[in-house]
Order: structure tokens, then sequence, then C-alpha cells
């Protein structure tokens, strides 16, 4: 009996595995199309505080003994928070959590029109320090801390220069812009010579969801349907799919700007690059980073479409810190925090950094 | 040898095609969206909107008025009034918080685990 050829079996190997996804795909499909948007962010959490658009969670701890530092989570002022907790095994709160560490959490609720003046002052002199207050009353302990991501980084510097007196014991920065001159694309769009940014805020108060998604789907304009694409491509695949949901709701779920807070960011930090001068002013406190002296950690992307790397790497050489710590990975803007890279190197070297840091 | 390999996977060789095109979609995209031409034009054409809807709020507040309506910027002035008093408050509290820390009262904490975890020992590296 001859023994079958080898490019023969593959090939019938392959043709089966197709004709397979092929089935799935027609059965999956439908099921795709009419399915509810996931469910997201259901680590069990209770709001802490509410003020407008300021939300504050602490989240049940999951460990029998915790470090004493509690970790209070910046969320970018563009995007809904639960990006830090996608969904099981895909969460930065969850790990956190079974990692012993007390987890709060900052998230942005669309600010209402009535809060259009809303300025970087209100966030970075009222909410932050509100929040850290309440972290403080709510678990004992005198110091806190602060894990910012993207624009909840520059928020959370623009608190640790503006009070360096504590009680901020460690500040972690997620894909950070520090030096807006290198904000590409962003940058060129909101040029003075073109871009009225006093027109656009005098005439709407309140920044919509259009303009902010825009601007970041026109960064890459062929990645809604390459991911359309490849989610038909891989609709066999539950736990592709799973997440490719999560994602693309957290995406769609995108969030208006206050006004004056969209203006001042425009005109002091793109404009004036003044954060990365040593410039920025903030209710008259001087936001110079060299002011900020606790350990500071600080994760970039490498391939990062939002905030480029080299807008973030400049972050560690500003601040005055002497424990300070660069991570820096392959992935891009949101993998960072909740991709496949995150749950291998981001969040355990946050975790170790923040643990040896806690006591 | 890989190439092959590759390429004898249509499913893999799919997934390539796919990511080149984006990569070169994206790549010209941005090229031409990076002018200062399509900064200009898309400037222009949002501030067209802007003006068109700034009338439009415009007209309908003389409308409202002439019927003895609040317009929308009446009631978010009240709205934020509202809104200035919340923070006001929060503000308070916060000051309170202050005053009872620097005389030496402290928050009672929520009981919780025990705040006593200590990071895990660091494994030195073989030598």
């Amino acid at each position: 009996m001859s023994t079958p050829d080898p490019l023969v079996v593959q090939t019938a190997a392959q043709v089966q595995r197709l004709v397979d996804q092929a089935i799935l795909r027609g059965m999956k499909g439908l099921e795709f199309v009419t399915a509810p948007a996931p469910a997201v962010g259901l680590t069990p959490k209770e709001t802490l505080y509410q003020r407008g658009t300021l939300q504050l969670y602490h989240y049940l701890p999951q460990a029998d003994e915790v470090y004493r530092v509690p970790v209070l989570l910046v969320m970018a002022t563009t995007n809904r928070g639960y990006v830090f907790d996608l969904a099981p095994g895909q969460s930065m709160v969850e790990y956190l959590l079974q990692a012993g560490f007390d987890v709060y959490a900052i998230d942005w609720a669309p600010p209402r029109p009535e809060e259009r003046h809303l300025d970087l002052a209100t966030y970075t002199q009222d909410f932050i320090p509100t929040s850290i207050r309440k972290v403080r009353e709510h678990c004992g302990e005198p110091d806190v801390s602060i894990v910012g991501y993207c624009m909840g980084g520059v928020l959370s510097l623009i608190y640790a220069a503006t009070h360096p007196g504590g009680p901020l014991k460690n500040l972690a920065c997620i894909t950070t812009p520090v030096n807006w001159a290198e904000m590409g694309l962003t940058r060129i769009w909101s040029d003075p010579k073109h871009f009225d940014v006093d027109r656009l805020v005098d005439t709407l108060g309140i920044v919509p969801v259009d303009v902010v998604q825009a601007s970041f789907e026109m960064l890459r304009p062929a990645q809604r349907t390459a991911g359309r694409i490849r989610v038909w491509e891989q609709i066999w695949n539950d736990e592709f799919v799973k997440s490719y949901r999560a994602f693309e709701r957290w995406g769609n779920e995108t969030l208006p700007l206050a006004g004056e807070y969209f203006r001042e960011t425009t005109k002091e930090l793109m404009w004036g690059n003044r954060l990365y001068t040593g410039e920025l002013r903030v209710e008259g406190r001087l936001a110079d980073l060299s002011n900020i002296r606790v350990p500071v950690m600080h994760a970039i992307a490498e391939h990062d479409h939002i905030v480029s790397f080299a807008a973030s790497k400049p972050l560690l050489e500003l601040v005055g810190s002497e424990d300070k710590a660069e991570l820096v990975m392959k992935g891009g803007h949101v993998s960072l925090i909740a991709g496949p890279n995150a749950v291998r190197r981001m969040w355990p070297k946050l975790s170790s950094w923040l643990a040896e840091r806690s006591t | 040898m890989s190439d092959d390999k590759r390429s004898s996977d249509p499913t893999q060789r799919f997934r390539e095609m796919l990511t080149e095109w984006e990569r070169g979609f994206d790549a010209l995209a941005n090229r031409f969206m990076g002018t200062d031409e399509f900064s200009r034009t898309m400037n222009q054409f949002q501030n067209v909107q802007l003006g068109a809807q700034k009338a439009f709020a415009e007209a309908m507040a003389k409308q409202l008025a002439a019927l003895n309506l609040p317009s929308r910027e009446d009631v978010l002035r009240v709205g934020e009034a509202v809104q200035a008093l919340e923070t006001r408050l929060a503000r308070l509290e916060s000051r309170l918080g202050e005053i009872g820390e620097s005389v030496g009262a402290q928050p009672k904490p929520r009981p919780g685990p025990p705040r006593t975890r200590r990071p895990p020992e660091r494994q030195d590296p073989p030598r």
C-alpha cells in the first residue's frame, strides 16, 4: 500500500479546516449581528463619589491581605474607564486586585452642557485632589499611588507637579504625552493658522463626540474596515470576537469634552507646549514637572498612533524624581493597557513596581 | 522556507494581505491628511458648519424670546449656577476635611482586609 503524498494530506487538511470555518462563520455571523452590546466593567465595585462628570469608584478587594497604599486609576477624559476592566481575564483592575492592591478609579461621565466651563484647573486642582481625599477617608491611609492613562496621565502629572507636598506616594503614567510638538497629525490639524478653537468652543460649549471620535479615527482611517474584515474572517473564534466586540464598544463610546478644558488643552499644551517647557500655570500654580519627586514609572508604546513615542518619551527626563523607571513595549495606544502584551508584560511590571513601593 | 510555508496557508496569507493593505492605506491617507492644504480645507469646512449652527441657534433664541420662553443659554445659566453651588459645597467639604486633619481627627477606615501585604521576595539571578 502506497503512502499518501504529504502535500495532498496537508492540502486536504487545509480545505477541511476552511470548510469548517466557513460553516461556523455562517452560524456565528447571525449571532454576531443580533447579539446585544457586550458586558464590560464587570469587576464588582461601589461608587464612592459622584459630581457631574467625575465618578469615583472603589473596586471590592479580592485578596485576603492588601498593600497599605491604595491605587487610584485616572482615566483619560476622552474615553470610558472600563478599558481598565474590559472583561474577566482582560482586566487590569482584576489583575491588580488579585495581586493584592486596593483599587480606586476616576472615570468620566459625558460632561453635561452646564459643565462647559470645566478647565484644566477643575480637573487637576479640584477633581483629582477631591478624589484623593475621598480615597484617604475611605481606606484610612495617608498616601495614595496614582496610575494615569493618556490624558489621565497628563492630569495626574499636573496634579503631582502642583502638589509637591503630597499626599502622592507613587505615580505611574501610561502612554502620556508630554512633548506636544511631537503629536503628529493631531498637531497639524489643530494648527492655529487654520483651527479656530475659540470659535468651536464658543459656538458649541461642549466639544461633541463626533469631533473627538473623528480626530481619533482619521489617524487610522482603514482601521475600522480592516477590523470588520478581521472579525468576519475569525468569527468562528469566540475569544477573538469577544475581545473585538468589547474594544469596539469602548471605541464607540468616546466622550465629548468640556469646551474650556479643550480650549486650554489646545492653547496651553498643543500650541504652547507648556507642560514640556515647564511654563504651564494652573490656577496660578506652576506645573513644572521637575517639582515631582515621588517615584515615577512610565509605560510607552512603541507603535502608538495617538500619542507618538517621541511625544511621551521625554517624561522621565523632565520629572525631578530619583526613583524612575521606563517600560517600552511594542504595542499600540490601547493594547498597552488591555491587549495581550498588557496581560503578559505591562500589568505584571506595573504590579511589581507598585508592590515594592506600597508598604 | 518560511515564505513558502506562509504562502501555502491561505488564511494566514489573507491576514497578511489585510494587514499590508491597512498599513498601506493608512500611510497613504496620513500623507494626504498631513498636508497644510488638508488641514486648511478641513477647518474651513468645520467653520462653515459652526457658522450655520451659530446662526440657527441665534435665530432660535430670538424666536423663544418672542414667545417669552427661556432659550438653551438661559437654561444652561441656571444649570451653571447649580453646578457652581455644587462646587462650592465640595470645596467647603474639602476645607472641613483639611481642618479636621490639621487638628488630628483621623477618618475611620471602613473594615476590609488587613493592609499588611509585603511584596514577594525578589528572586536573585543565579551566580
